[in-house]
């Protein structure tokens, strides 16, 4: 199957070379990099000299003081690392066919960036320095509070401490550090975001993989926010088990609806939101009752059936025998007759997914395959799984993105629902014992789990 | 429980009543009513399309779908983007114009209603309707004498109306507004204007420093339709006095101005974007012009060679014919290439190249004549001291690509080029559209196998996907990147492939609507050689000739 999203991937071998500050959300951006780029089926993996320190140079949680520049011992340690760090890079991009690798370290002075860049450049490759500055005292303040509690550096240390001793560490890298400079690097291939997004400098991008990076980091922002995922409620068809459609809600679903505010509330406190629904009727009545901004968006519209839509699976599998097993082998790339596969799905929310990037609280009240992608999106589920995940109706799922990963919260509204949940090889909806098959929860198999069940 | 919301549900079981399902309807009772797209059935087509203009310039109809649309809504606008005006500004020779059609083009194929204004375009039609003179002064920003102030300021304002009205009364989304704009006063009185009308404004800011990508556009310009019959020199001179009296009062943009804008340096060799917050569109812009390149090529389309059953189904070699087809295609594009670098080398117009003694023995190797760029392309490889050369293909202005399919016949159809060192690519993304059920099949076979998809193929053959099959919009849409690197490619580019995906590229290079597309032919004696304009592309179309 080739890859549909981005071109030309053979030969092609992007290193993005992080540069910046402590606190400036330097690992935020490379998690998210490589998140959307797997996403869209491209190789990528971040290379965090962080983490070389701690596993194998042998500084697990070190105090500022091994980050003062004239700390010759510690310097030799860091040296290690990120040589470690960069050997490791070129080996996965010539033993394992790697294609985006990105370099997560400060980088901070020019002189540690032009050796990074010989060794890149003896390897016949341009790297494309990605710095992010930021003289927004909230936003640094913001991220060293979140540095602080989930640094693997201060785990299981006091936070007032971690606080003191990671301004120190900054303070250390701010005596040497050296910004990109646009007269100085004009020969090299960079981007400086100022401030996050007020203002980007671009320079010299040659090849339409950078300028996709660049174009998705553009709508990058790295304010704290939540975004709260819901299905609609339960509707007619699920009642009928019936795919597709464009029903209204069932008693129960409306149930849910009235419920909904006071979830929302429960959650988000008193914080501003909008709510994205789709152009059908089920999630548009799901949200009638919520007191906030709405936007209905078609590319939120539920994975089209085809022929399909509308019929029961039991239906489908008895007028449509091959494809009812087609799309079992390959749920991913299997398309409807008519329809869309998981696949065009994931297309079609791409700009969803950059709009979402951009916003900050927002609700989406959208359908069962969309809501699989975009959580699979933020939580980097892999596509031979994500259009298996079971997730429930009648729940208000809450993601937090963080820097070393996504928080994950669901509350239960207590309202009954059908599962509308088909497991691989019957068309029988609804889960068995999650330890006896295929069944995939959102809940609880999915990585980067934080589950804190709500009991009412 | 809160009632049933719909009218009809509570006029059939009394008012206030709540509807409680008891057992289930059998059959698609709420089916899905709304399309993905709304069709596009209504739109009147040509029954013969002149394949030969670019479509950019011409209105787009009430209902106009687009080649790379994912859905359409009833307002006619995408992505919650709202209404933006892109406001240019630079001085003459900067490529506004360039860039206002180029952004027009792609816009357009993303679904975007957009339509670009172009000064001199008002300029030429005034003349022509009042047979009148330009004044002397017109071409400065800020005319002096009494007559220039007056033709300036009835042509802008205009303009402006004309802007107004296709964001009130054309559905308007997106209007690239092509004029100076150089100074402070101009752009906050545009900013005003519009922001009044809940309009937002995003200026991009065309700045030329390299004195080389200077002269190209000042040799541009004297060509161009504003110089006819003119003496070049003079040409040159009157133009460059047009620069000089600008320059002088040219305010540069600055983020004291509080404007959104982007500064295009150098034809995007940097760019700097600063206080967007307009949203996804403008940052696709912005993506958009991080690709975009000044095009010294040509972008040559051909078919495959034939094979000996020439079935979708089977994965053929050519045959004799085919391969003869090949090898005349070969002789064929390389000499056009050729010749055109020729007169390019001869025309003290473009950057001079000086064929040192290794290119000379380098150009006896190669079919191309070789200038200094793919040159220091082989010495830089891995040496520390330079930069790398880029992964991607068509980097160098005097680059020559091929992209083939990945099916036989059209990769065998390359591989005289192959032979000869020439780059040569299999593309993923230009695999023929997927003809499920129906392939290999004539109309007539499929009408009488699957009549009710063939009717509603016949309405909508852009988006229509037979079973398995792939539709033109699948296509497209999976071709993007495509579109993309070919506006990276600087050199020239052949793209041997089936008609469905050479239809979508023309498509989008002619800006055709989706309407047309499906209804493009492409035959195997013809090649076709794009030409890129400011204003407009220009299609070639040349005879291969079998002997």
């Amino acid at each position: 199957m080739p890859v549909y999203t981005v071109s030309n991937v053979q030969n092609i071998r992007v290193c993005v070379v992080m540069v910046g500050l402590p606190a400036r959300g330097k690992s935020f951006i490379s998690q998210k990099i490589v998140r959307y780029l797997s996403w869209l089926s491209i190789q990528a993996k971040c290379f965090n000299v962080g983490n070389y320190r701690r596993q194998h140079a042998g500084a697990e949680q070190p105090n500022a003081d091994f980050f003062d520049f004239g700390n010759k011992e510690a310097y030799k340690i860091r040296q290690h690392a990120v040589t470690m760090a960069v050997e490791d890079m070129m080996r996965w991009f010539n033993e394992k066919g790697g294609v985006v690798a990105i370099l997560d370290a400060t980088n901070s002075t020019s002189e540690r960036r032009e050796w990074i860049l010989k060794l890149c450049r003896e390897n016949a490759i341009e790297p494309m320095f990605l710095e992010s500055w930021c003289d927004d005292q909230d936003l640094i303040l913001r991220n060293i509070s979140e540095v602080k509690t989930t640094s693997p550096d201060y785990q299981g240390i006091d936070p007032d401490v971690a606080t003191k001793d990671f301004l120190e560490r900054i303070s250390k890298y701010e005596s040497v550090y050296e910004p990109l400079d646009e007269e100085v690097d004009k020969d090299k291939t960079f981007v400086r975001l100022i401030n996050v997004a007020q203002q980007v400098i671009i320079n010299r991008i040659e090849t339409y993989l950078e300028s996709r990076i660049v174009f998705y980091v553009m709508n990058l922002h790295i304010r704290p926010r939540s975004i709260w995922l819901s299905r609609h409620g339960e509707s007619i068809y699920n009642v009928e088990k019936k795919i597709g459609g464009d029903s209204h809600l069932s008693p129960r679903g409306l149930q849910y609806a009235s419920k909904l505010p006071e979830l929302v509330k429960r959650s988000a406190g008193d914080v501003d939101l909008t709510v994205w629904t789709s152009t059908l009727v089920r999630t548009g009545e799901t949200a009638q009752h919520l007191p906030y901004k709405q936007l209905q968006w078609k590319a939120l519209d539920e994975l089209d059936a085809g022929v399909c839509d509308g019929m029961t699976y039991e239906e489908i599998e008895e007028i449509y025998p091959e494809d009812f097993k087609a799309r079992d082998d390959n749920k991913y790339e299997y398309r409807y007759r008519g329809g869309e596969s998981y696949r065009d799905v994931v297309i079609r929310l791409e700009p969803i997914i950059m709009e979402l990037e951009r916003q900050e609280n927002i609700l989406i009240i959208t359908h069962q395959a969309v809501l699989r992608c975009i959580y699979a999106y933020f939580m980097n589920v892999p596509q031979e799984e994500s259009p298996w995940m079971s997730i429930p109706l009648h729940t208000l799922i809450k993601l937090e993105p963080r820097a070393y990963g996504t928080n994950v919260t669901r509350i239960k509204a207590n309202i009954p629902a059908v599962s509308t949940y088909k497991e691989k090889g019957t068309s029988q909806v609804g889960e068995s014992d999650l330890n006896s098959g295929n069944s995939r929860s959102v809940l609880t198999s999915a990585p980067e789990l934080n589950e804190q069940q709500e009991s009412t | 429980m809160s009632a049933i919301v719909s009218d009809d549900d509570e006029l059939i079981n009394g008012l206030g009543s709540e509807v409680v399902i008891t057992k289930p309807v059998p059959g698609n009772h709420m089916a899905r009513t709304r399309k993905r797209w709304s069709s596009g059935s209504t739109e009147k087509r040509p029954k013969v399309i002149n394949k030969l203009i670019d479509g950019v310039h011409t209105d787009v109809a009430k209902d106009y779908i687009s080649p790379g649309q994912l859905y359409s809504t009833e307002s006619g606008r995408l992505f919650h983007a709202g209404k933006i005006l892109i406001v240019l500004v630079g001085l003459p020779a900067t490529s506004k114009t360039l860039l206002s059609v180029a952004i027009t083009r792609y816009t357009r194929w993303l679904g975007v209603r957009t339509r670009s204004f172009h000064v001199s375009e008002y300029r030429r039609e005034k003349i022509r309707a009042e047979k009148g003179e330009v004044p002397d002064d017109y071409f400065s920003a800020k005319p002096t004498s009494k007559e220039g102030i007056q033709y300036r300021k009835e042509i802008l304002s205009k303009m402006i109306q004309d802007m107004t009205e296709f964001f009130d009364e054309k559905k308007g989304q997106l209007a690239v507004y092509d004029a100076l704009n150089i100074l402070k006063d101009d752009r906050s009185s545009i900013e005003q204007a519009f922001g009044k009308l809940h309009i937002k404004v995003l200026f991009i800011e065309s700045v030329v420093t390299d004195p080389v990508l200077q002269k190209r556009n000042v040799d541009l310009a004297i060509k161009s339709e504003d110089y006819k019959g003119w003496v070049l020199k003079r040409a040159e001179e009157d133009y460059m006095e047009r620069l000089q009296a600008n320059k002088y009062l040219y305010q540069e943009m600055s983020p004291e101005e509080k404007l959104s804008y982007v500064k295009y340096i150098n034809f995007g060799e940097k760019l700097t974007v600063n206080n967007n917050n307009y949203g996804y569109l403008i940052n696709k812009i912005v993506f958009f012009l991080m690709n975009l390149r000044d095009k010294r090529g040509c972008v040559y389309f051909a078919r495959c060679g034939t094979s000996v059953k020439d079935k979708y189904i089977d994965d053929e070699e050519l045959n004799g014919e085919g391969l003869e087809y090949s090898r005349i295609l070969t002789d064929l594009v390389l000499d056009l290439v050729n010749r055109r670098r020729l007169n390019a080398n001869d025309d003290g117009a473009d950057v001079p190249r000086t064929p040192s003694l290794v290119s000379l023995n380098e150009r006896s190797k190669s079919p191309l004549i070789a200038t200094s760029a793919s040159l220091k392309r082989t010495e830089s490889t891995g040496n520390a001291m330079y930069r790398q050369p880029a992964s991607g293909d068509g980097v160098d202005d005097d680059s020559f690509v091929v992209w083939t399919a990945p099916r036989k016949r059209t990769y065998d159809t390359a591989k005289y080029f192959a032979d000869l060192g020439i780059t040569v690519r299999q593309r993923n993304q230009l695999q023929q559209l997927h003809p499920g059920v129906v392939a290999d099949m004539t109309d007539e076979e499929i009408r009488e196998k699957f009549p009710s998809e063939y009717e509603e193929y016949l309405r909508d053959p852009y988006h229509f996907r037979f079973s398995r099959a792939e539709s033109y919009h699948d296509l497209a849409v999976r071709m993007e990147p495509l579109l993309l690197e070919m506006e990276r490619m600087c050199g020239d580019i052949l793209i041997i492939g089936h008609e469905s995906t050479l239809r979508v590229l023309y498509g989008y290079l002619m800006a055709f609507s989706c309407s047309e597309i499906p209804r493009l032919t492409f035959t195997r004696d013809e090649l076709i050689e794009i030409s890129f304009g400011p204003f407009e592309n220009k299609v070639n179309r040349i005879p291969i000739v079998m002997d």
